[in-house]
């Protein structure tokens, strides 16, 4: 587990060194408004990269979480606009959409065994277009840009006592509860034995099919959990919002360091990564560099981790092999006189 | 299980007669050479990216990438032209040179350094958006010239558009490829089991190489065939092509775990997906259902083609599975 | 070491069990017993049964007729792998299933960790206590919070069995488990074992081992084509006599003495002091044109591993291979172009292309003759395809016929045509007729013969002792990375071989 520790470190004072350089670079960067507006913006990305990173434990991956934050963003202005509902009674219910979507998922992925990023791609299809179809339209048929007004349900995305907002204290609790849920409880110690090794786990007599129907719908309820707080804050919403934001999600857990292959990682890990992203497109926002470069600087970083993932385990694999090569080398082998 | 007897592509070809038929039936404008002509021509672009895409699919990976891909190969093409005053021919040979040379590295890392190629050419995407996004300066730029150049996209030749004849001539060439070289021979083997494949000789890491560059290859020609026809670049000129291309397959029956795949059945499964998309147009069917459409429609798909794929088991761990059937 | 069991007192018995795959009877009418506290070794040559057996009674598969009682109760017919484990039935299994990532403590509870009072909350300290304090009954090196990615595979073992006893094991199956592991470590599972029998918990042990299987066991069932031979107590046991009840003097083995006569012709391939490290060691031999040259030992000894590396698959550390009097240095390439074939162990995960044609299948290894410029000449190739269908009778002779769809015998016919289609000079066959029915044997000896009659040199790998005595001109056979024995100008006969395997050397040395 050492490595596993050497990695952490090394994220860690990476994240330190760039806010270091930061600050010199533009003093506004450690600033109580700034590094609070950066937590939030982390906290978006990073509740539903919470969800995610359960998913990619079990060696999964769920490409609907755009379709879901838009469509649940829909349902809930939907609410706002035509109901009366109180924000406790609709906001419950709007995130049964996510919930949903994840046992649409869950399904077709435990029970045909369809290949999970394809199934995943085809609900997002779905969903963002379930989100345009209930979008609220004008009389000829355009979509129109509601403005949320009501009180309530915009408590959610504003901030609270010292400037923080509500967004990063739902995210750290979030991300606390599920670190917890994911190390000293049965249900989280299933995930890591279905994304490792599943027909080991099968044989010891987890339910793999319950465990990964679990993680889609919990990284359901993440996408659409974010949705409230996402179109709260921005006090409005538009059928495209969250398409595209798997790049940034995917990101924040990879940096993290839960891997492709299942069976690793931890929410401590997604929260740095989500905190860490946030970091580096806020610098490119306050260095005043286009921020064009964005989009390549997330594929960058994407592939580079992975990358290094793969040489590192690469690496770790063949000093195992080799030091048990001579394990056996030296083993006195008898040869026969 | 019964053993299918017919082929794949004779399958689809009569569920398209069936649904041509229902379609004609349902409105009577589905069957003016005027609708047919705009149905293909939609096809086109979904037709000339799926010739190229599928050489990766049949290796047991995937090419996301080729909608930024596509995008940024016309930006590319404009600057070459109208930028640096470079003739249209070799801009365009450069261009698709470009395409070939980002396919290349995207297998690089796919085939030699092993990571999994859905993360892979999803990061490409990405930040090949946002190079595209950073050489167009984030502006939708118009291309009236050079003639030639808007010719391709728009010309017609025996009263049908041009970019007909380049999907028909791309799709006979992979058709070629695939089914008539050594190189598509080796394709086959490396998705259907690299092992027994490397054993009689393939080298599988250099033919996951040229599948990826291959792809880049026709990305580059759909980017310049796309804009040649709209007479504009941007950077998000092709954002979620991937998908219809990926549903176009998945309907021709190229299989998600690699070793099967027909580019006739992809071009069929384009043709019908257009066909579906037209058919809500015609029955006035709002635009927002089109992807609900065609995520149904994937979803029928694979559950037709790959249902029974079930049987895969306990025998494989699920880790080993997701990495297969990306 | 004596036995203070009352006869009598069986954890496990079979009676009568049989069992048949579609066809061929792999069981047949076995009455097995297992005693309480005894470890009991279960013994035969490739394909007697053994797997089979312990497939029954783990679980994995079911049985046609015959009555199982375990702990004095009856199992049905069919029953789960999760039954038998309840009932206390463990299965050590050579590919380990634990879960890489997660300590000893959470693999040995795994599914089953103590909790806090009724909630699903897992309490750590009390799981880590717990499986400490196993582990010091055992005394096992073995830390409870050590990751699993961070111990040696013997130690995996130990966490494997640990997991068994949490569980209640009554009865622990051991298949092949000393195949990876250093001789201290042997040592060590050994000493393990002999706690466990103290505690009253009954090992099977199945080995090809023989030393190990005499060490160790109370009694030993010797199985030989399904059916049982014998059942050995303590004091008549003894390597020899095993290997003599398993090979067994059925009129058909007298058939197969064969007189092994080497060759005289030219040298194709020459081998000298090749070493891999981990693999094997100081490895020369030369092989004769249209020779038959047989690799024998047993699974671990190296075999594969040497035809692996000289095909160019893996590399080679030292030494020098010539072929055809110039050195050669392998590589999968080179080989085909120099007209070397390799018929690979497994096919369906080696072999074939299960998705794929019977002349997609035949035509990948002969694409250098069939497409010389890229382009496949498709009537080059469906002739090839026919030639390989005629020459070998495949069924169905249809070059269209998917090769997923064919019986096994069939899919291995389709390997072996794609290489006997062309001109070799020299091809590796490893394991070429494992889990196919007698018939198409049959067939392909007649293959290999006829090849080894037009010129072709032959490396046969096989763990089918009449293969090798049947076949082969000459036989090496493998110990531990090494070439122990060479049998050649002499009658051979399994038995002898499985001796030398075995690392019996004085009687294998008189033949030399």
């Amino acid at each position: 587990m050492s490595s596993h520790a050497t990695r952490r470190l090394i994220l860690l004072s990476l994240l330190v060194l760039i806010a270091a350089v930061l600050t010199l670079m533009n003093p506004v960067f450690l600033t109580a408004g700034n590094l609070l507006k950066l937590l939030q913006e982390a906290s978006q990305t990073g509740i539903v990269a919470v969800g995610f990173t359960l998913v990619m434990i079990s060696a999964g991956i769920d490409m609907s979480i755009g379709g879901i934050i838009a469509l649940t963003a829909m349902v809930s202005i939907n609410f706002i606009s035509y109901t009366k509902l109180p924000v406790y009674v609709f906001v419950p219910l709007t995130l049964l959409v996510g919930v949903a979507a994840g046992f649409f998922n869950g399904f077709f992925i435990t029970r045909f065994k369809l290949p999970e990023f394809i199934v995943t791609l085809a609900t997002k299809g779905i969903l963002s277009g379930l989100a345009l179809v209930i979008a609220v339209k004008d009389s000829m048929g355009f979509v129109q840009n509601v403005y949320i007004q009501n009180e309530a349900y915009l408590w959610f995305g504003s901030s609270t006592f010292g400037g923080l907002y509500r967004t990063t204290i739902a995210f750290v609790l979030l991300g606390v509860g599920t670190q917890f849920f994911l190390k000293n409880t049965r249900g989280g110690t299933n995930i890591y034995a279905t994304g490792a090794n599943a027909s080991a786990a099968k044989l010891t007599g987890i339910s793999t099919e319950r465990t990964v129907m679990g993680v889609y719908v919990f990284s359901g309820f993440c996408a659409s959990l974010a949705a409230i707080f996402i179109s709260s804050r921005m006090m409005t919403a538009m059928p495209e919002l969250g398409i595209g934001s798997e790049m940034d999600v995917i990101a924040s857990v990879v940096i993290g360091g839960t891997t492709f292959a299942g069976g690793m990682g931890d929410i401590w890990g997604t929260m740095i990564g989500s905190v860490f992203l946030a970091l580096i497109k806020n610098g490119i926002l306050k260095l005043g560099i286009s921020p064009w470069i964005q989009p390549i600087v997330i594929g960058g970083i994407i592939v580079l981790t992975v990358i290094i993932d793969v040489w590192q385990k690469k690496l770790s694999d063949r000093l195992a092999t080799k030091s048990k090569l001579r394990k056996i080398a030296s083993a006195p082998g008898r040869r026969a006189a | 299980m019964k053993r299918k007897s017919i082929p794949t592509e004779l399958k689809l070809a009569g569920v398209l007669a069936l649904l041509m038929a229902a379609l004609s039936i349902l409105s009577p404008r589905f069957l003016t050479l005027d609708n047919l002509t705009n149905v293909i021509w939609s096809v086109c672009l979904i037709g000339i990216l799926s010739s190229g895409a599928i050489y990766p699919r049949i290796t047991g990976g995937i090419d996301l990438s080729l909608g930024s891909m596509a995008a940024l190969m016309g930006i590319v093409a404009d600057l070459f032209m109208n930028k640096l005053g470079v003739h249209w021919i070799p801009s365009i040979l450069l261009t698709m040179a470009i395409g070939g040379s980002i396919g290349l590295f995207n297998g690089f890392i796919v085939a030699k350094i092993k990571v999994p190629a859905f993360v892979v050419t999803m990061a490409a995407k990405t930040y090949l958006y946002g190079v595209a996004l950073v050489v167009s300066q984030g502006a939708m730029l118009a291309i009236l010239k050079p003639q030639p150049f808007i010719a391709i996209g728009t010309g017609r030749f025996l009263g049908l558009p041009n970019p007909i004849y380049i999907m028909l001539v791309l799709v006979v060439a992979s058709q070629f490829l695939l089914k008539k070289t050594a190189f598509g021979r080796k394709v086959m083997a490396v998705g259907a089991n690299e092992v027994a494949a490397k054993l009689s000789g393939v080298d599988p890491d250099a033919i996951r190489l040229a599948s990826y560059a291959i792809s880049g290859v026709t990305s580059a020609i759909g980017g310049v065939v796309l804009a040649s026809l709209t007479q504009q670049v941007f950077a998000a000129a092709a954002s979620g092509i991937e998908l219809e291309v990926m549903t176009a397959l998945v309907i021709g029956g190229t299989s998600p775990v690699g070793g099967k795949g027909s580019i006739v059945g992809a071009l069929l499964g384009a043709i019908m997906v257009a066909f579906i998309i037209n058919g809500l147009n015609l029955l006035n069917i709002p635009a927002p259902f089109h992807p609900i459409v065609t995520g149904v429609v994937i979803l029928l798909a694979l559950l037709l083609n790959e249902g029974h794929l079930s049987i895969r088991g306990l025998g494989l761990g699920r880790s080993a599975g997701r990495q297969a059937s990306i | 070491m004596e036995t203070k069991h009352a006869n009598g007192d069986n954890l496990l018995t079979c009676k009568g069990v049989t069992k048949s795959y579609n066809g061929p009877i792999v069981l047949d009418n076995v009455d097995f017993s297992v005693r309480r506290g005894e470890v009991h070794a279960l013994v035969g040559e490739n394909g007697a049964g053994k797997s089979t057996l312990i497939k029954v009674v783990t679980g994995a598969t079911g049985r046609n007729s015959g009555t199982i009682t375990f702990d004095g109760e009856q199992m049905p017919l069919e029953f789960s792998r999760k039954d038998a484990q309840a009932r206390g039935i463990a299965c050590i299994f050579q590919e380990l299933s634990l879960i890489p990532g997660m300590t000893v403590a959470q693999n040995i509870f795994l599914a089953k960790e103590p909790t806090i009072g009724r909630t699903r909350i897992i309490d750590k300290k009390k799981m880590n206590h717990q499986a400490q304090a196993l582990i010091d009954k055992y005394k096992f090196p073995l830390k409870a919070e050590a990751a699993i990615d961070s111990i040696s595979i013997a130690q995996r073992q130990l966490v494997e069995i640990l997991k068994a006893l949490s569980d209640n094991a009554k009865l622990m199956i051991m298949d092949e488990p000393t195949s990876s592991l250093t001789k201290t470590e042997v040592e060590m599972l050994f000493e393990i074992i002999h706690t466990l029998r103290g505690e009253g918990i009954s090992v099977l042990y199945i080995s090809h081992r023989m030393e190990e299987v005499y060490a160790l066991s109370d009694r030993v069932t010797v199985l030989r084509d399904g059916k049982l031979v014998s059942i050995l107590n303590k004091d008549m046991i003894s390597p020899a006599e095993i290997i003599r009840l398993m090979i067994g003097h059925s009129i058909s083995e007298k058939a197969v003495h064969h007189r092994l006569e080497s060759k005289r012709s030219p040298v194709v391939l020459e081998v000298e002091n090749i070493t891999t490290v981990g693999k094997f060691e100081n490895i020369s031999f030369s092989l004769h044109k249209g020779e038959i040259l047989g690799l024998g030992g047993l699974v671990g000894s190296g075999r594969t591993e040497v035809v692996r590396a000289l095909y160019g698959i893996d590399p080679i550390d030292s030494g020098s291979v010539k072929f055809l009097g110039t050195p050669y240095v392998p590589s999968v390439k080179a080989s085909i172009a120099a007209g070397i074939g390799f018929i690979p162990e497994e096919r369906r995960l080696q072999g074939i292309l299960a998705t794929q044609t019977i002349t997609s299948n035949i035509g990948i290894a002969n694409l250098d003759v069939l497409a010389p410029k890229g382009v496949v000449s498709i009537r080059k190739e469906l002739e090839r395809a026919q030639k390989g269908i005629s020459l070998l009778n495949v069924k169905p002779p249809d070059p269209s016929h998917l090769v997923g769809n064919l019986s096994g015998g069939n899919q291995q016919k389709v390997v072996l045509a794609k290489w006997l289609v062309r001109d070799l000079k020299l091809v590796f066959i490893d394991e070429p007729t494992v889990g196919i029915d007698i018939g198409a044997k049959e067939e392909i000896y007649e293959h290999i013969r006829k090849l080894s009659a037009e010129g072709v040199s032959i490396l046969l790998v096989s763990s089918d002792l009449p293969e090798l005595t049947r076949l082969a001109d000459r036989v090496l056979v493998l110990r531990k990375g090494r070439i122990f024995h060479e049998f050649k100008d002499c009658v051979l006969t399994g038995e002898k071989i499985l001796r030398a395997a075995s690392g019996i050397i004085e009687e294998a040395a008189d033949e030399a």
